[in-house]
């Protein structure tokens, strides 16, 4: 009994630490249309719920990241503080996002939601394809660092096109492994 | 507030040196074409170094205090530095602002304050006032194929985003206002078809960001650049052939012109036939003077002959009108020629002298004869001898030589010699093949005899009548002065049907001897 067990934590371990399935190499995606594609995406469903002007969900105060950008202050960064900022901003959109699933909204919307919710796995995947590093969340509380409060299902989509404009699209495009070889 | 105009007028200075370093000239072009095309009344944009500006047109020109404010994110509102420009392009006065700082992907929020009140409002997001520059270094070549155009351009200079732009292309035939118009996304080549060949195109560029991560107005129009399509090949083709069938031909035509010259030269301009050969010296050192040539030539052909009549008396002719057909047979005859000359076939000329018979008005015509001899320029006035009146007769056959022969052979012998004569050049006994010329005689037969009739100008005339052993022969000529002119070979045969034989009787046989515009020949039996 001890050696079954002992051996199927084994098992688990090893396959935890393997991940098989997940842990094969990516090959990076530098062409900036595909996360193009997901903005497009994330403008449709930004128009669809303007246009039922906030009456399509009763969700409000949400949590999201800050989408401003600098230009002069951002080339000043290095990737991997561009990177932390990319990482946490997406994990609070994703939570957001997923947090209107316990709402009730129309049909269209919800196909949206859904939409979204499953380009954000794939912008993920695409920021782990590049080597990006992975979110860390915060030790100490720092929620309210890089993060503001939408007061509307609206509002949170607005937010949620302008991060993957700006921030998520700058990270992809200065990307390292996108640039090598390159002078 | 002279303090603040002071303060005023140099912060404008200062601006506008600083637009001019870091193209003022942009900032004016760019504010024309805002002015035109955006229809917000406070008008924002973005240049390429990522600076947001605002401004605003002012239809005069006062004194008026503007105050502009911003905040990003509904965050704490600031002030910005109003300044003013006159824009030479539009003839308008703008005032702008130029932020400290710009944020993107986040809300911006502006307001200008005129004395105090609200004039402008507007919420706008950076990221989507761009305003691109013209694309750079535009090309037009041909592609190497009928009705295509290459066309290549380098995209503006703007950080990170080669990849989001649009391209729209306008091309037109020059000079012509209809264009057509092609967008072209992120590539900076394009290629223009089914364009006309052998035309010259106007193309134009301009661009702007493709609106997905980042919005911008079009930018101006490059300035334009012109290039020639391709020709067409068909014409191109058919140019080729023509001109080398042209070719083929010309050449043709060449070998065939040089391979029959001589031909083609003889039939387009015949050699004048002249006796010159046959008279040596006699146009070249006398002139043609027969007679002094006659005289100066012993040893020629006809010279012997000549002198044989230079040495004799010309013997009279009769005028055919006046020749009765039975008076002739017991006329006096001359004196025959020595021997020597008439057996000499060469000198047959000689025995037509001796072989004509005096009529019986001899004396007139040897006084007549002697007096053309003498004055050769009565020939023309001589109202005796006229070409239209008189003709050539020849009329004999063998049997009546036979017959005459019977009587007098000597006398036939040199009745036939007359003929010969007439007839023979060089030599040829033949008189079937004398001149050629004369070839239009008919012959009897090729036995030498001479059966002839000619008359010319008259068909009608009537002959004399011919007795049984009467032979007529008339000559006329038209002059000493021979002309040849009409008597090519070609002409012969005119001669031939209109019975003219005029210069050649003249020429061969009287030569200087007898110098008259015509004569009269005959010899009758």
């Amino acid at each position: 009994m001890f050696h079954g067990s002992g051996l199927f934590a084994l098992l688990l371990m090893v396959l935890e630490w393997t991940r098989p399935g997940l842990s094969s190499p990516l090959r990076p995606i530098c062409d900036l249309r595909v996360l193009d594609l997901y903005i497009k995406e994330a403008w449709d469903a930004e128009a669809a719920i303007r246009a039922c002007k906030d009456d399509c969900s009763s969700a409000t105060n949400f949590t999201v990241p800050l989408t401003s950008v600098d230009f002069d202050v951002w080339e000043a960064m290095n990737i991997e503080e561009q990177a932390q900022e990319v990482q946490s901003g997406i994990h609070v959109l994703n939570e957001a996002i997923s947090s209107l699933q316990a709402f009730n909204q129309t049909d269209v919307i919800q196909s949206h939601i859904d939409a979204t919710i499953s380009n954000i796995v794939s912008i993920r995947q695409v920021l782990r394809s590049l080597s990006i590093p992975e979110y860390v969340p915060p030790t100490s509380g720092g929620e309210d660092k890089e993060t503001q409060k939408a007061s509307s299902v609206s509002e949170l989509f607005q937010i949620h096109v302008n991060f993957l404009r700006g921030k998520v699209r700058l990270l992809l495009a200065s990307a390292p492994v996108c640039h090598q070889g390159v002078s | 507030m002279r303090k603040m105009d002071g303060n005023g007028l140099k912060v404008v200075f200062m601006l506008c040196l600083a637009f001019v370093t870091t193209g003022g000239q942009s900032f004016e072009s760019t504010v024309s074409q805002l002015l035109r095309d955006e229809t917000e009344d406070l008008k924002c944009f973005v240049d390429r170094k990522k600076d947001l500006t605002c401004f605003w047109e002012v239809e005069e020109a006062r004194n008026d205090q503007y105050t502009f404010m911003y905040s990003f994110e509904n965050k704490k509102k600031m002030p910005c530095v109003v300044s003013s420009r006159f824009v030479l392009a539009s003839n308008k006065t703008v005032f702008f602002c130029k932020l400290p700082k710009t944020l993107f992907f986040v809300a911006l929020d502006v307001q200008v304050f005129r004395d105090g009140r609200t004039l402008y409002n507007r919420s706008l997001k950076a990221e989507n006032v761009f305003f691109v520059d013209p694309p750079r270094n535009l090309t037009v070549m041909s592609s190497g194929k009928e009705g295509q155009l290459n066309v290549s351009w380098l995209p503006p200079l703007l950080k990170h985003m080669d990849d989001i732009m649009i391209y729209e292309v306008r091309y037109a035939v020059e000079g012509s206002h209809m264009g057509k118009v092609e967008e072209k996304a992120a590539s900076t080549t394009l290629v223009l078809r089914d364009l006309q060949s052998g035309t010259r195109y106007k193309v134009w560029v301009r661009v702007k960001l493709d609106g997905v991560s980042y919005k911008s107005y079009w930018s101006s129009w490059t300035d334009p650049v012109f290039a020639d399509t391709l020709p067409s090949d068909m014409d191109l083709l058919i140019v080729l052939l023509v001109l080398s069938i042209g070719l083929i031909l010309f050449l043709l035509s060449l070998t065939v012109i040089l391979s029959h010259h001589k031909f083609l030269l003889k039939k387009l301009w015949p050699d004048i036939p002249t006796p010159e050969h046959k008279f040596p010296d006699l146009f070249t050192v006398y002139k043609g003077d027969f007679k002094e040539w006659m005289s100066q030539n012993n040893g020629s052909i006809w010279g012997r002959s000549v002198h044989v009549f230079t040495e004799e008396p010309p013997s009279p002719v009769e005028i055919l009108s006046e020749v009765s057909p039975t008076s002739y047979d017991t006329s006096p005859r001359e004196e025959r020629k020595p021997t020597e000359e008439v057996e000499e076939s060469e000198q047959t000329d000689s025995g037509l002298m001796g072989g004509w018979r005096e009529p019986p008005h001899a004396n007139w015509l040897m006084e007549q004869m002697r007096a053309l001899q003498e004055n050769p320029e009565s020939l023309s006035q001589s109202t005796l001898l006229q070409s239209h009146d008189t003709y050539v007769a020849l009329n004999q056959n063998s049997q009546h030589v036979q017959e005459v022969s019977e009587r007098q052979t000597d006398d036939v012998f040199e009745e036939t010699l007359p003929l010969q004569a007439l007839f023979t050049t060089e030599g040829t006994s033949s008189l079937s093949a004398s001149h050629s010329d004369l070839g239009s005689l008919p012959q009897s037969s090729g036995s030498g005899r001479l059966s002839s009739q000619s008359s010319f100008e008259d068909p009608n005339h009537t002959w004399p009548p011919k007795g049984p052993g009467y032979t007529y022969m008339a000559v006329a000529d038209s002059g000493i002065s021979m002309d040849y002119s009409p008597m090519s070979s070609s002409n012969i045969a005119e001669l031939r049907k209109h019975r003219i034989y005029t210069n050649e009787y003249k020429n061969e046989i009287f030569g200087n001897k007898w110098p008259f515009s015509s004569q009269h020949v005959e010899s009758g039996y």
